[in-house]
């Protein structure tokens, strides 16, 4: 049996390492082991609860929002804050600009490279001005005789790159030209935000941010924009991804068991509901079913503890550990979360601008529902999920109302017990958090790549990743571009995962 | 292959030939082929226990925009976020980066110097990985609150023993020049400011905490549009109320950095315009105590907070 071994893993967040046996052209066990680690969880014990959304947020730069969000939910919760609408609708809006962000960035700088022939555009003879600059930059790249020319670009594992050379010059303009689009949702997020990575009005209680006209206007122009590029550009870029590699809606199916935990509150719950979903079958969230694990993770100890009495004892030597990821599960499962996730369970509630929007896309690709358990599958709904949430966020832009307040009264409560759910780019996100005396007691969190990136659990079933990693075929002599196109088809983020 | 002066003036030689200038015009064009040449100076990222947040902060670039940036100005050997070459490729690209001797070496994320298989790269530890590739590096920058000073990861309980960049290479004996450029992220226009700096040739003035003085000179207190409320004493008690936000914990009284002047993200909004106070992400002591939130929300209102000098 070949091992094939992909470390570092690139074009993610963070340092992964994935293991893979190969036999038969075909990969048959698979192991995903995160590798570094910081220790949030005992840097915020004694701290004040109002410093978690600050804290937090640095787990992640590609999503702090999310972090933020869900820390600051979890010390409303427990100290028994209420929130103004307007913070509500805030949050949703520069959540919703950080995920526009981190989806564009996904497809184009992390994942696109792995479906384009970087070399093609040597052969360009077009007219667009940024492709004749990008071919000028290569031929003088290649002409210096350095050793590594066109960097980062260039070189990439030996692959069935695509010969279709106007897909490559497509693709490779959007790479270019998506990279001023996702630098402006961030300015969108940080209208509201302060700054963006890590923003700086988001405190439990609220937004601190003053709303005015001018504000809400700036915002609104910039989403015109974007939301242009997603639904012109991004989404079709996408359906012809997955018209010129159709294979890879048949590879990289995970175990089929969703979880989501639910986002973007509205007045009557979360525009995008929470739920477990497994074998079509679609069940009420119940947080009390979540237990993490820690067999084959470096910390002390092993026994599934819900977040509550959960506990983060680093043991760098453990025996038959593999990753620095702990494994999560539902009732004992493990679960895929991300849009792939958080679409199937809106499409099986029932929400009507998901019902239609996946209902086209299958129409468009001529695939069935199971179509979407695949690479492809996975990157067609995280650009069907930024159109949606772009377009519903100009109805959450029209529902501020200017002269109300933004944050909300701080009362006294100095203990109590909380949890923030909330739903990341890539998944479900949970914070879980116990206040003693202003201070924080224990302090937990479970991060959408914990879920897809996890290990194996107890009874040594595999984590979603790896599940499906394995019966992905492989060309002889491959160098793993196969293992990792599924691997970043769900997006890792590993300094979330780990934290 | 080190390129020299002569190499430039050979070079010159043959396009003043082709171009038909006079022999004059050699000096001249060299100097221009050597500043492009050094322009392309590569650069190789490497990334510890970080949060890829300044890496993020950089595709923030403003001017040059991030597309120029990677295809005119950089010579980005290795990145882990932005990097085609993914396992044995990578592997090889790191190896290539580290034996050139022109490289700037830029580090995001702190060392875990107690714990070093908390973070790992190939078979490798990030701390033997970036001791070999320090040693190999004409210059190091030090991105973010994390590499510059130990961020959040060596915040007070800090489990892996996480240490800065700086002191981390001392302690293994390596002396190169090295820049810090603290921030939570570090912004753009620090860090693309420097890394532009530093590919031209020379290297920007520094404070005694290697930090370059065009950015971190002033405490931003200074230039802040509250000010004027400060200095007639108006001060905001909770979060949502006018003054300016001092005795709500704002640190901006003890921070050197230039937000207030030049904002973030194309100079949209920045901490203290949107009512948040200044963390202080940019002072060495970023997060460090546990002891001093950063919002006084819960006590007596009538101190102000600590002012340790930054
Ligand atoms: S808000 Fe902060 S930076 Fe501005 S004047 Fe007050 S203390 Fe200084
Ligand atoms: S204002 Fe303070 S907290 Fe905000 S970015 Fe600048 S130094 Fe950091």
């Amino acid at each position: 049996m070949a091992k094939v071994i992909i470390d570092p893993v690139t074009r993610i967040e963070g340092h992964l390492r994935i293991d893979t046996e190969v036999s038969n052209q075909r990969i048959v066990n698979a192991w995903s082991k995160g590798e570094m680690f910081r220790g949030f969880e005992a840097l915020l014990k004694g701290r004040d609860p109002f410093d978690s959304p600050v804290i937090t947020q640095r787990i992640c730069g590609v999503c702090p929002v999310s972090h933020a969000v869900a820390s600051c939910k979890a010390v409303e919760n427990s100290l028994g804050i209420a929130i103004p609408e307007n913070a509500r609708l805030m949050r949703n809006l520069i959540l919703g600009s950080n995920y526009i962000a981190s989806h564009l960035t996904h497809f184009y700088q992390l994942s696109a490279l792995d479906f384009i022939q970087a070399e093609a555009i040597l052969k360009y003879r077009g007219s667009n001005r940024s492709l004749r600059n990008l071919r000028t930059w290569v031929e003088q790249e290649v002409a210096s005789k350095k050793i590594l020319p066109a960097a980062p670009f260039l070189p990439h594992l030996k692959g069935d790159y695509p010969k279709d050379q106007a897909w490559n010059f497509r693709a490779l303009q959007h790479y270019l030209e998506s990279l001023d689009i996702r630098k402006d949702a961030h300015t969108m997020a940080a209208l509201f935000g302060g700054k963006m990575p890590h923003t700086a009005s988001m405190l439990a209680g609220g937004v601190t941010t003053r709303l005015t006209p001018d504000l809400v206007e700036n915002f609104r122009v910039r989403l015109l924009r974007i939301r242009q590029f997603i639904d012109e550009t991004y989404l079709p870029d996408v359906l012809q991804a997955a018209k010129l590699f159709k294979n890879y809606a048949d590879i990289g199916s995970g175990n089929a068991i969703y979880l989501a935990y639910g986002v973007f509150d509205e007045k009557d719950g979360p525009f995008l509901p929470g739920g477990l979903l497994q074998d079509g079958q679609q069940r009420p969230l119940e947080p009390k079913k979540i237990a993490e694990q820690t067999f084959h993770s470096y910390y002390r100890e092993g026994s599934p503890r819900h977040p509550y009495q959960g506990e983060t004892l680093p043991d760098a030597e453990k025996d038959n550990a593999y990753s620095w990821i702990k494994a999560p599960r539902y009732a004992g499962m493990p679960c895929e979360v991300g849009p792939l996730a958080r679409l199937m369970i809106a499409y099986k509630s029932g929400v009507a601008p998901v019902r239609k929007r996946v209902a086209t896309l299958l129409a468009q690709l001529g695939w069935q529902e199971r179509h979407l358990n695949s690479v492809l599958g996975r990157h067609a709904t995280r650009a069907l999920e930024t159109s949606i949430i772009a377009e519903r966020m100009e109805l959450w832009l029209d529902q501020l109302t200017l002269a109300n307040p933004t944050v909300g009264e701080i009362p006294s409560t100095t203990s109590g017990q909380g949890a923030g759910l909330t739903e990341a780019p890539r998944g479900a996100l949970g914070h879980w958090l116990t206040v003693e005396q202003n201070k924080i007691d224990n302090y937990q969190c479970i991060v959408p790549s914990t879920w897809n990136f996890s290990p194996a659990g107890q009874e040594g079933e595999p984590g979603p990743v790896e599940a499906a990693l394995i019966g992905t075929p492989v060309a002889t002599g491959s160098q793993g571009l196969e293992a990792a196109r599924v691997v970043r088809s769900f997006d890792p983020c590993i300094a979330c995962a780990i934290h | 292959m080190k390129i020299t002066r002569r190499t430039f003036l050979k070079d010159a030689g043959l396009v003043v030939g082709i171009l038909g200038l006079s022999q004059s015009a050699v000096p001249q064009v060299a100097e221009a082929l050597e500043l492009l040449a050094s322009g392309r100076a590569p650069v190789l990222w490497l990334q510890g226990q970080a949060c890829s947040g300044c890496s993020i902060s950089l595709l923030n670039s403003e001017s040059p925009s991030p597309a120029d940036l990677l295809t005119r100005y950089l010579s980005l050997y290795f990145h882990h976020t932005l990097s085609a070459a993914t396992g044995v490729a990578a592997r090889k690209v790191l190896e290539q980066s580290i034996a050139d001797e022109r490289t700037v070496l830029v580090v995001e994320g702190s060392v875990p110097a107690g714990m070093p298989k908390a973070c790992t790269l190939g078979d490798e530890t990030f701390n033997e990985l970036l001791i070999r590739a320090a040693k190999g590096a004409q210059a190091v920058v030090c991105v973010g609150a994390c590499a510059s000073f130990g961020g959040i990861p060596a915040a007070q309980g800090n489990p892996t023993g996480a240490l800065d960049v700086p002191t981390f290479l001392q302690q293994a004996g390596i002396e190169k020049p090295v820049i810090n450029l603290p921030g939570c992220p570090t912004h753009p226009a620090w860090s693309v400011g420097t890394i532009l700096h530093l590919l031209r040739g020379s290297l920007p003035e520094l404070d005694e905490l290697h930090r370059p003085k065009a950015y971190y000179n002033e405490l931003l207190h200074d230039q802040c549009p509250l000010f004027a409320k400060y200095q007639i004493q108006e001060f905001a008690r909770l979060p949502g109320e006018d003054g300016c936000l001092f005795k709500l914990g704002c640190q901006g009284a003890i921070t050197k950095a230039d937000c207030s002047m030049r904002g973030w993200n194309g100079g949209v909004n920045w901490c203290v315009r949107t009512r948040g106070v200044c963390v202080g992400c940019a002072r060495p002591e970023f997060a460090r105590d546990r002891d001093y939130p950063f919002y006084r929300i819960h006590e007596s209102a009538t101190n102000g907070p600590r002012d340790k000098e930054s």
